[in-house]
């Protein structure tokens, strides 16, 4: 039954990406319907996982996404089956799991205002950092995520953002996020969340931005008791043609102590050649719900045949040894 | 040794002389911009000027003026923007729709209010508006 929705899933894209006499397909910019203000497109990757004796094979992301724009008015829908299909080997045992929940990642719609004010009503990535805008696997260069970007903010937020721009020699950005009900899939955010108020400043020039993001959301990480969490970040990212620094460090508190002192990482990525590329990430974090604290060395190789497919391979030194482990994945952008 | 040197200096004039001029263009009127605030509007990441409605315009792939565009407004390289327009994808938005020619493009520009583009500024018919000027120097 699994490999019948699998072909359906893909018989559908085929006849979606046919193409057509006007319109040429390149993997990795969806396909316009019919002339319409819809662009459909996806993603999905499969990795591996070793760690301490455990082998773990998973096809993970598997996501439909469309979108498009009238006037001043522009939409994005996307759902997606996560941890589709995970099997597992440990010590000689074989397990295996599906979860055939289908996800709403990000629902929104988006209204220009003007030149420098726009609203977006939603499902959206918060806008926290750089990380958690462009999180899917196929488009950062390694396949495990820092651990700062889960711990600290709610990676998903349902209600308003406004966003202001400013264009003179540098870019200001700011945006105020505004939630106050229920999470649009609260089985797919790492908090459970009903409350989330935000700012965040951005300032870009030439191949530097800096950004600096406050909040405040009433969330539980697990089955906990509801608590009001605050938390901070400040964020840097430089971009050129060969090399991306990247680095984010923040900490988390509830109204008298601290649930995360601290979480950040500093990554660099240096491309060798349109194809390859290295990547070092440093990271460290002292989680006081959980209670562990770690520093951890990434060093993964990325291979991108073309930019819409990703290969990579990586592997982690935890200052808790046990943890030590390597990743791999494929992923593709369609 | 001198004539080494007339020739290097004979080089460098040549070269100044020969660098071509270019402008981004609109059928409006507006204000000329600054850099940052064009290479905003052709990622696609500002779509308003005031209250007009921008269609940006891209010349075909491989054209040198693209090409020139590309490398001394927006500051990058083909394989950068490739990885941009990807990201891109994934946020819902699309790049600049492609002319084929000049020519083309400025026929764009007259019928569609709010369009820019861009293109040699010898060959930039006089009813357009000049809003920035770059060179190959």
């Amino acid at each position: 039954m699994i490999f019948m929705k699998l072909f359906l899933f893909f018989s559908l894209l085929s006849s979606l990406f046919a193409e057509t006499p006007t319109q040429k397909y390149s993997l990795g910019e969806g396909v316009q319907v019919a002339q319409l203000p819809l662009y459909v497109g996806g993603y999905f990757s499969a990795d591996y996982r070793g760690i301490d004796g455990n082998n773990s094979y998973r096809l993970n992301d598997l996501a439909l996404l469309s979108y498009g724009a009238y006037s001043k008015f522009s939409y994005l829908a996307e759902i997606e089956y996560k941890n589709f299909y995970l099997y597992n080997e440990n010590a000689g045992k074989y397990t295996s799991s599906q979860d055939r929940r289908v996800h709403t990642e990000r629902l929104y719609l988006h209204y220009e205002l003007d030149e420098r004010n726009a609203f977006t009503l939603g499902k959206y990535n918060t806008p926290a950092g750089f990380w958690n805008l462009l999180p899917i696997n196929v488009l950062r260069e390694t396949t495990s995520i820092p651990q700062s970007t889960m711990l600290l903010f709610p990676t998903f937020t349902t209600g308003v953002l406004w966003n202001y721009k400013n264009y003179g020699d540098a870019t200001i950005n700011v945006d105020i996020i505004a939630q106050n009900n229920a999470d649009l899939d609260p089985t797919y955010n790492n908090y459970k969340l009903d409350e989330h108020y935000a700012l965040g400043i951005a300032y870009e020039k030439d191949n530097l931005q800096v950004k600096l993001n406050f909040g405040f959301f009433d969330g539980r990480p697990a089955n906990d008791a509801s608590k009001a969490l605050y938390y901070y970040m400040a964020s840097l990212k430089y971009a050129t043609d060969t090399l991306e620094i990247l680095a984010e460090l923040g900490s988390q508190k509830s109204t008298n102590v601290f649930t995360t002192k601290y979480a950040g990482y500093l990554q660099g990525v240096y491309k060798f050649t349109q194809k390859h590329a290295g990547v070092l990430r440093l990271e460290s974090y002292d989680d006081r719900v959980h209670s562990i604290q770690e520093e951890i060395a990434i060093f993964a190789y990325s291979y991108r045949p073309i930019y819409p497919v990703s290969l990579k391979m990586e592997y982690q030194f935890h200052s808790v040894h046990q943890n030590n482990q390597v990743q791999c994945s494929v992923s593709v952008l369609f | 040794m001198l004539r080494l040197l007339k020739f290097f200096l004979l080089i460098l004039f040549v070269t100044a002389v020969s660098a071509k001029e270019y402008a981004v263009v609109a059928s409006f009127a507006t204000p000329p911009l600054s850099q940052n605030k064009i290479r905003a509007l052709f990622l696609k990441k500002s779509e308003y000027l005031g209250d007009t409605k921008v269609v940006v315009l891209n010349l075909a792939l491989g054209n040198p003026v693209r090409s020139s565009f590309e490398k001394k407004v927006l500051h990058m390289s083909r394989l950068h923007l490739k990885s941009y327009w990807t990201r891109q994808h994934y946020l819902g938005h699309r790049p600049p729709i492609s002319m084929k020619s000049q020519k083309s493009m400025q026929i764009f520009l007259k019928n569609v209010h709010g369009a820019i583009g861009y293109g040699e500024l010898g060959k930039i018919e006089k009813d357009l508006h000049v809003l920035y000027r770059w060179s190959d120097e």
